[in-house]
Formats: C-alpha cells, structure tokens, sequence
C-alpha cells in the first residue's frame, strides 16, 4: 500500500511538472506575487489580480480555455476569443454573445457542472467560472490545485461569495472594470476596452423608465419566491432601468421573501425571469392561480416584464436586459 | 391519581385555550403590518359576521395567507405530535418519529418528482404537488409494512428496520433525481420544499391535515388503552384481550395516513414528531388518554408559534421553519426532561 501511493505522488509530481513546464509558471508568478514590495509591483505593471481571494497571474494569453455558465461564455465571445475555448459548459441556455463571435465553433462539454477529469481531459491553459462553486472538488476542481497544474482559473469577479470580495452593491461602473480585469487575464485587453466603451455608450443612451415603478424580480420557486434582493445584479439593472426593487433593502444578491411580504410592497410591475425549465408563462400562472398573489396589482393588470435566466447574472447581457426592460416598461400604462 | 388526573385535564384545557389565542395572534402578525381592527374586520367579514371596507389585497393578506397558514400549522402541528405519540408507543422506542416508515422519504420523492420530472404544468402543480406527496408516503409505507411482513412479523424491531431501508432507498432515488434533472436554479425549490415548509399553504391545505385528524384522532383516542397495554411488550398486551398485530397493523396505517397527508400539506417539518410527544409527556404522565389530546393541542400551538416566527423575524425573509422549531424547541425539551428527572428521584 505504501508503495503505491509513493508511486502515484511520483506520478502526479511528473504530471504537475509537465503541466506546468510549456506555459511557464502562472503558478510561480502567483506564488511570487505577495512577496513582491509594493513600487515593484507597479513598475511591471499589475503581474496578478486578487480574484475571490486567489491570486491570478496576468501577461498570460490562455489559448485552450473552458467557460463554465453562460455569462463567463458569453463575454468570452464578446472579447472575440471564439478559437481559444475549447468548451463551455453548464449553460443556462443558448449562447447569445450579442456582439463578437456567435459561438457556433465552440463544443459543449457538459449540460451541468463539469467533474474534474472532464475538464482536465480537455487540457485547458484556463478555466472561466460564472459562478465560485463552479471551481470546488464536486465540479471542475478546487482552484488551487487547478493552478498547481498550470491552469489559470478565474471567476466572475461579481460571483465572489466571500464578504471582503462580493461587491456589495455590484454596479455598472464595477461591471465596467470586471470586463477590463478579463481582458487582462485572457490576454484579450484591446478587445476588452472597446467591448466596454461599446457597453458604456449603449447604456448612457438608454433612457430610464421616468415614473419611478417598484418592482420584484421573481426568479423562481412558488411557495417562498426567489427575488432579487438589494446588492446583486437584478437591483443593478433594475436601478439601471428606472425600476425601484422593494426587496432592495436586503443586502443580499438574491434571497427568499414571503408572497405576504411582496403583497405588503404591491409592486407596480413583475420583472419576470424565463428560463427553458421554469418559463415566465409558468411564473404568471402560479401568480394568478395563488388567490393570494392574484390580488397583486401588477398581477390583476397583467404588468409583467420578461427578461431571458442568462441576464440574471451580471455579464455582457446586463446592458441589454436593460434596454429590454425599458421597452417593455414604454408599453405599460400603470395608473395611479 | 385524581389530583393528576385532574391536572391533566387541566392542561388540556389551557393548551386549548392557548391555541386560540396562538391562531388569533398569528392572524393578527406578519410583515404587511396590517393593524388590528383591520385584520379582524376582514375575518369577521369571511365568518359573515361583518362588513369590511377594505382592499381585495388587504383582504387576499388576512384571508388567503395567513389565516390558512396558521391553520394548516395548527393541524400539522397536532398531526405530528399524535403521529409522534403513536409511533413511540407501538414500536416501544423513544427515538420512533412519524416518518419511521419511510414516509417522509417517499413524500419527497412523490413531490421531487412532480417538481422536476415537469408532470405537471404550473396550475396543476398546487394540486399535483401535494397528491403525489401523499401516493409517495403511502407505497413507502406499503413498501415497509411488505418488507416487515416477508420478514416474518410486523413487529416492533422489523418494521423499524424495514422502515430505514425504505427510507435511505427513497432518498438516494430522490437525490438521484435531483442529480440528473434539476436545471438552472430549479433545485432551490426542491430544497425548500424538503426542508419542510407552511409557506405553501392555503385552503386545500388546511382541508387535507384537518381531513386527515378527524379520521385518524378519533381511533387513536378511542385506542388509548390499548397504546398503554403496548408498553408492557406484545405478550402481555395479548393479554389484554386485543389482537397485537392487527391493531398494530392499523395503527400504522392510521399513523402513515395521518403523517402522509401532514408531509403533502408542509414538506417534512422535524422536531414535532419526535420531541413534543416527550414534551408532553413530562408534563401529563404516559397514560395515551390523557398524553394524546395534550399532545394534539401542545404540537398545534408549536407550530403555530414556531411557523409564526419563522415568517417575522427576518422580514421580508423567511426562516426555514425546521430552524425554529429545533431552536426553541430543544431547550424546552431540556427543561422538561431535567424537572421529570428530578421529580422522579425525589
């Protein structure tokens, strides 16, 4: 027994070593980074980024790259890096980039979360996370390990868990400069500043609903609804579009709520998420067969606005679910 | 005898009375801060005692919510506890719950697989839901009481066995289930649903536990001797001049049809079914004539309060009720247990 494990730490130690050799140590470079004294570290520019608390190496250009969730795929896309992802994985639905590559070329690893030997088997230089869970021994592999093997893992910096790391609240300008951070980590940064002068320009010429609506985003569940609450992405674009939320008081990305609560606020309008497994149809007929919600003002006068499951996560998305909320708020007439 | 006898009775009595107030307080609390008068009025109104001049939102708060769901705590409540009661005393085992035959686990496959397998569109969910829950906890009952039986015997030690491979079966199905089909964050709904919940209910609701208690309560009151004669093992309750397998046979179906419908209506809440009984039973003594009815009133008053709280604390949030019942629950259950302790050393 104790034979064989020393055979296959031999083994993995090989393995690292091989992994790591070609692209030539992100891992030292992370490794290096905290002991770096601080004018160094300015003078050769940002050498690694503090991404949820792992350092990522930066001056890299990941040519084999595995996008987990749609929002990670997409901005990926968005940045032109089509021929560099060997996969996406775990997409909340078709691929819909908006500008850049339409992602025809790129394969489909997995429908849900990837395991370990999936990823691995693709041989990635970088794995792209939408979500932080996305990179934990039940899915593509604990970062720290992935970096021991030369890959460079990075997660939507908006998706942090961890309270000195979640943005709190996330805002455009933040989604702004997580668009930037990309960019330098997958050696993309041209592309990565006209995607945003591209998105800042699309956003500053939409105009905001003016009449001041509440709203609750219903994202899912029956009984206890799933809401946007106060500092994630849904109160970012809602806020963006004009829309007061009236859980925007809970310092929560997303939380459960009580219909009683929701019926207390009686909001003007629903902001109604459509996913393929629980649709914006479906979401209407539980409000209206609950005798409860039925009673909701927004629900009597049929105000709902829809916005696609892909734009609930901040992303190259968000300024489009923007827009399309604002239309849809310009073909609702909400009385006094 | 007499005197504690008579205090038992008189327990019963203010647990009864307890509970109205509990509903009353429960109609009257919640995050939409609806004044007294108002909420009064609007159910004064719904009992044709009243005419209320209020909004049909206001009216859908009161009427459609939290009446229905204090309810339906109310009888879930009371339903576990006499299913607690039961279950300890027919299979002599302090640690037996209500869902000692697998049925909370064939109830949450039954509602897994509604959730996520999409057998039914939304409108058809709020009553699919709910009777798929039911259907799950009685083939997992049949399910044990059948493995117990090729066994060799519906007794006490086979059934519970039984009972536990039915039970981590179902579960694993579940999960796998949950593993193969949840998309997206459909998952969350399944989690909620699991971990036992009164934020789904309404008038169905209260209609399926209240059913479910007055067909089962009455046969269990009406039993209470024979529960007794169980405690002194099966020979000596064959003695008594019962049939033992029989009545423990119908019990347990009692039991699981009581629980089934409980676990259709809520989910599968803990603590009620195991704790309260022994709550109870430090304050009344173990004769079932006079532990069943407290346990009934004490389990419907729990939860009222425990569902209460879990739907205020953290406005406009919602606690898992399972938290709360264990929260404040446990340490009552301490208190009584040390005072019985001690009464019976002195």
């Amino acid at each position: 027994m104790p034979s064989l494990r020393t055979s296959l730490a031999a083994a993995s130690a090989l393995l690292l070593a091989a992994c790591a050799s070609p692209v030539d140590s992100p891992a030292s470079l992370t490794d290096a980074q905290p002991s770096l004294a601080p004018e160094v570290a300015s003078a050769t520019a940002v050498a690694a980024i503090d991404n949820c608390g792992t350092h990522v190496a930066l001056g890299t250009s990941p040519e084999r790259i595995v996008a987990i969730k749609s929002s990670a795929a997409e901005l990926l896309l968005a940045l032109g890096l089509e021929e560099r992802m060997v996969a996406a994985a775990f997409l909340d639905g078709p691929l819909e980039p908006g500008t850049g590559d339409d992602g025809t070329g790129v394969a489909l690893l997995s429908e849900g979360l990837p395991g370990q030997e999936a990823v691995l088997g693709l041989e990635p230089d970088a794995i792209f996370a939408g979500w932080e869970s996305n990179l934990s021994a039940d899915g593509a592999g604990e970062r720290d390990q992935l970096e021991r093997l030369g890959i460079v893992t990075y997660v939507a910096p908006s998706a942090c868990k961890g309270a000195e790391h979640q943005p709190s609240p996330m805002t455009f300008p933040l989604l702004m400069d997580h668009i930037l951070e990309a960019g330098d980590v997958f050696g993309a940064a041209p592309q990565s500043q006209r995607l945003v002068a591209e998105l800042e320009a699309q956003l500053s010429a939409l105009e905001p609903d003016p009449r001041g609506l509440t709203a609750l985003w219903y994202s899912s569940g029956s009984d206890t609804p799933y809401v946007g609450a106060g500092i994630g992405a849904p109160q970012m674009v809602m806020g963006a579009a004009g829309l007061t939320n009236i859980v925007g008081d809970v310092q929560d990305t997303w939380t459960s709520v009580s219909w009683e609560a929701v019926a207390a606020e009686d909001p003007d309008v629903i902001v109604l998420v459509d996913a393929a497994w629980n649709t914006a149809d479906d979401k209407i007929a539980v409000l209206e067969d609950n005798p409860a919600t039925a009673q909701l003002s927004a629900v009597r006068n049929g105000y709902y606005v829809v916005v696609p499951f892909a734009s609930s996560e901040a992303g190259v998305r968000s300024v489009r679910a923007v827009a399309q909320i604002v239309d849809q708020l310009a073909g609702i007439a909400v009385e006094d | 005898m007499a005197a504690s006898a008579r205090s038992a009775w008189g327990l019963s009595i203010a647990l009864a009375l307890a509970l109205i107030v509990s509903l009353a307080a429960a109609a009257s609390i919640g995050v939409a801060g609806l004044s007294l008068s108002t909420v009064w009025q609007v159910v004064l109104d719904h009992l044709g005692l009243a005419n209320a001049q209020v909004s049909t939102l206001t009216d859908a708060i009161v009427w459609e919510i939290r009446v229905p769901r204090a309810l339906t705590a109310a009888a879930v409540g009371a339903g576990l506890a006499v299913a607690g009661v039961v279950m300890q005393a027919l299979t002599r085992n302090p640690l037996a719950d209500p869902y000692l035959l697998g049925l909370s686990s064939g109830a949450s496959l039954g509602a897994v697989a509604v959730l996520l397998m999409g057998l039914g569109g939304a409108i058809a969910l709020s009553v699919a839901l709910p009777a798929a829950a039911f259907v799950g906890a009685l083939l997992a009952l049949a399910a044990s009481l059948g493995i117990a039986r090729a066994a060799g015997a519906i007794g006490p030690a086979t059934v519970v066995l039984a009972g536990l491979a039915v039970s981590q079966f179902l579960a694993a199905v579940t999960s796998l289930i949950i593993f193969l089909t949840a998309q997206g964050d459909s998952y969350r709904q399944v989690l909620a649903w699991l971990l036992g919940s009164l934020a789904g209910a309404s008038w169905t609701t209260v209609a399926v536990a209240a059913v479910a208690i007055a067909l089962v309560l009455p046969l269990v009151v009406a039993w209470a001797s024979r529960l007794d004669a169980f405690a002194l093992g099966d020979t000596a309750a064959q003695a008594l001049g019962f049939s033992v397998r029989t009545t423990r046979l119908v019990l347990f179906v009692a039991v699981s049809l009581l629980t089934g419908a409980m676990v259709s209506a809520s989910g599968a809440i803990g603590f009620v079914g195991l704790i309260l009984p022994h709550l109870v039973r430090g304050l009344t003594g173990g004769i079932h004539r006079r532990l069943v009815p407290a346990a009934a009133l004490g389990g419907a008053v729990f939860l009222v309060w425990a569902d209460t709280l879990a739907r205020t604390i953290v406005d406009p949030r919602e606690l898992p009720v399972g938290v709360v019942t264990a929260v404040i629950g446990v340490p009552a259950f301490i208190l009584v247990l040390v005072r019985a302790r001690r009464r019976s050393v002195s």
